[in-house]
């Protein structure tokens, strides 16, 4: 039975698309934040594991698709 | 690498230290004449990938105001191409060469194209062999149509002679301060707003039509013909080891002989401005252009002109902009009226810049003309840092650093402003032009 | 199994149905998905418009609307099956997917198999959102727009429930509350151009206004299930021809 490793991964915004509609802050309040406009601040740093569920869902919910799930280089 | 001999004294012979390298007179050269003073262009054919390594020994950084590695750009659209298997007609790379020059306040792209259209050329012909593209654009400013006639009949001259490999299409940038930014270009070409775009994709893997695209500058273009003619260590027999070779700069504002300088990189602030004519009494100098940032005078005198010297000094070279700001300026007014052009010029494509810059600019307008209110520099510096490094292009970046460096370098009027409102310097004509209308 | 047909001038209609729990059902489940059908495009309006409370984030509306519309294609799959085995009238599955090539109320059933073929397109792409791209996604869900009232129409004009009191009520309701959310929704389509808003709403009200005409000379008047093309010996047809 292979054990898998965890990819690291991280969290990124388009900030074009991002339209402010903020699910993304709703789902994940550890990890991103409202500025003063609304728009998502993103906390750096990889994605801990048992956020990363929460995060895909983010991804997937975000209405303009503008959340982006990334393998960190 | 050097060219075969040739009959005149220095026909293909390496400039000099000390030499100019890139404009080596007042007349454009044609291409007979540029034959005769560089010596014919090295072209060894597609794949010629050993340019890039000479590239990279030369350590030669872009000059378009990014500073990002040449030869890096260059591997990286060689290896996308290569990656998409054999190059046929259509779908090869493509390469880019920037001249738009958006920012007002520089003009070194223009003075080159309309000088030294071969050697911009050349190096489109060489570094399209090196990463295997089959098609290039040149991209003008708009604002210049003699230079643009210039460049058209370079090119002319290269068709008649033989030399269309890859052809060259001229592009006229778009107006607008983006315009020139490297994706907002490759936008623009792909037919769209020129307006920039979020990566990834990165245009070395995806660029214009989908294919990997090399943009650099003219002036890195210049500097690659020169290395695959004469070669690394030649090309770092001027500069420092960090930043090795030479750069054009604009030096502008208040100096007797404003104008486009070809300099080493690392010479001294002072000295680059002195041979300009620095006039006595100039409190501070922009640097890097209107999205850049402020140093004071004399205290930067010794900083060296390099994008390495200056970012360890807090500041930016950029696009090689040196404006100079006389004392009779107030410089909080002078930010205030750049700040503004910068909000009104942004591509409001982003949140955070859409609304942050015009709320920066209104809070330095506030310092300069106004009433400020409570915590104005607080406020200013919570602005900053909610648009540094949130958006899809670097032009809320270089406003927040503006602001940022202004506030810094002229502290004493910042106190003066605030205890006693805004001096009578601030109400004088704007020292650095700002471009009317959405330019 | 059904009842008598009486002939001419027997005094009031007696209107052929099938009493088998399939008939039942299909007009159960119909009801339901058209219930649940409403409710997503209520809840996906209410996304539109960007609604918020601190007891009701966004993700909830959006998590509401995906289970509401799954569960509505859930009973609607059920409505077409019962309606397909129900062997009393002959409605084969194609006439589920192929609009307008069935033999029993053709055109009223067609708009039933519009909004199913939606329905299906419409969950699909947005099961692979992620995949397919804003832009397509998008292009799809617009339909949503025109798979309700084509839902509401099938209803209409297929049901022999129609006139029944409570359902004719049920189905206003639903077509009031979509009404109210989607000038909502047109009100801030167009912040900056009031009158589009305003031409929008009277457009929309007019087609109430039609829609309530046709209902009154349609289905709500005597003779109905001839004039959709009903059979006399097939369900809802009635005793006068």
């Amino acid at each position: 039975m292979a054990v898998e490793r965890p990819r690291q991964l991280e969290l990124r915004v388009n900030p074009i698309a991002c339209d402010a509609h903020g699910l993304c802050m709703e789902l994940l309040p550890e990890l991103i934040s409202a500025d003063l406009w609304g728009y998502p601040i993103i906390r750096s740093g990889p994605v801990p594991l048992r956020l990363q569920a929460l995060a895909r869902r983010a991804v997937a919910d975000c209405p303009t698709l503008a959340l982006l799930l990334t393998e960190r280089q | 690498m050097t060219a075969p001999g040739a009959t005149t004294a220095w026909a293909g012979q390496p400039p000099a230290p000390g030499e100019l390298r890139l404009i080596t007179g007042d007349q454009p050269l044609s291409l007979a004449e540029h034959i005769e003073r560089y010596g014919p262009a090295p072209l060894a054919g597609p794949g010629a990938t050993a340019l890039i390594t000479e590239v990279d020994h030369a350590g030669l950084t872009g000059r378009g105001g990014g500073a990002f590695p040449a030869a890096r750009k260059m591997r990286a659209v060689a290896d996308a191409s290569l990656r998409r298997g054999k190059v046929r007609s259509g779908t090869g790379s493509v390469v880019v060469a920037n001249g738009s020059e958006s920012e007002p306040a520089s003009s070194k792209d223009e003075v080159l194209l309309s000088h030294a259209p071969h050697l911009v050329l050349d190096g489109i012909t060489l570094s399209a062999a090196a990463v295997g593209a089959d098609q290039a654009y040149l991209c003008l400013s708009p604002r210049n149509p003699a230079m643009a006639r210039a460049v058209a009949a370079a090119v002319a001259e290269r068709d008649q002679a033989g030399f269309s490999e890859p052809p060259v299409t001229l592009i006229s940038t778009p107006d607008g301060y983006l315009s020139g930014q490297e994706t907002a270009l490759i936008s623009a070409l792909n037919g769209s707003h020129p307006l920039p775009t979020f990566i990834p994709p990165r245009p070395a893997e995806r660029g214009v039509q989908r294919r990997p695209t090399l943009v650099q500058n003219v002036e890195t273009l210049a500097h690659i013909a020169l290395i695959a003619r004469f070669g690394a260590t030649w090309f770092r027999e001027v500069g420092t080891a960090g930043a090795p070779g030479s750069a054009l700069v604009t030096v502008t504002g208040c100096v007797a002989r404003p104008g486009v300088r070809e300099i080493p990189l690392g010479t001294p602030l002072g000295e680059v401005l002195r041979r300009s004519g620095a006039l006595s009494g100039a409190q501070a100098v922009l640097t890097g252009g209107y999205f850049g940032t402020w140093l004071p005078l004399p205290a930067a005198w010794q900083v060296p002109v390099s994008e390495e010297s200056m970012r360890a000094a807090g500041a930016a070279l950029g696009p090689g902009v040196l404006a100079v700001l006389p004392g009779s300026a107030c410089g909080l007014a002078e930010t205030a009226r750049v700040l503004g052009f910068l909000a009104d010029n942004s591509a409001r494509q982003c949140g955070p810049c859409r609304n942050g810059m015009p709320a920066l600019a209104d809070a330095m307008k506030q310092i300069a003309f106004g009433r400020p209110g409570h915590d104005v520099v607080g406020w200013i510096g919570q602005l900053s840092g909610l648009i540094t490094s949130r958006g899809a292009c670097h032009l809320p970046d270089g406003g927040a650093a503006l602001a940022r460096t202004a506030l810094d370098v002229f502290a004493a009027d910042l106190r003066a402003h605030l205890a006693s409102g805004p001096c009578d310097r601030a109400y004088r004509p704007a020292a650095l032009p700002i471009p009317t209308g959405r330019a | 199994m059904g009842s008598g047909v009486t002939g001419a001038g027997h005094v009031g209609a007696i209107i052929v149905t099938s009493s088998t729990p399939l008939w039942y059902a299909t007009r159960a489940t119909g009801l339901v998905a058209l219930v649940l059908l409403t409710i997503s495009m209520m809840l996906g309006l209410l996304s539109s418009v960007r609604f918020q409370r601190p007891e009701w984030p966004r993700f909830v509306t959006l998590g509401l609307h995906r289970n509401v519309t799954l569960l509505a294609l859930g009973f609607t799959v059920m409505h077409v099956l019962t309606t397909v085995l129900d062997s009393f009238v002959s409605i084969p599955l194609a006439d589920a997917f192929v609009p307008f090539i069935s033999s029993y109320r053709p055109i009223w059933i067609g708009l039933g198999a519009i909004a199913f073929d939606l329905m299906i397109a419409l969950v699909v792409t947005s099961l692979l959102r992620t995949r397919l791209g804003l832009r397509s996604w998008r292009l799809v869900h617009w339909s949503a727009y025109l798979c309700w009232p084509v839902a509401v129409l099938h209803g209409l004009g297929t049901g022999t429930d129609t006139p029944v009191r409570w359902v004719l009520a049920l189905t206003a309701c639903c077509v009031l509350a979509v009404a109210v959310l989607t000038i909502w929704r047109l009100a801030l389509t167009w912040p900056d151009r009031p009158l589009a808003a305003v031409a929008g709403v009277v457009v929309l009200v007019l087609v109430l206004i039609a829609g309530g005409a046709w209902l009154r000379t349609g289905p709500l008047a005597p003779g109905w299930s001839h004039r959709s093309g009903t059979h006399s010996s097939q369900p809802g047809a009635a005793g006068r021809p």
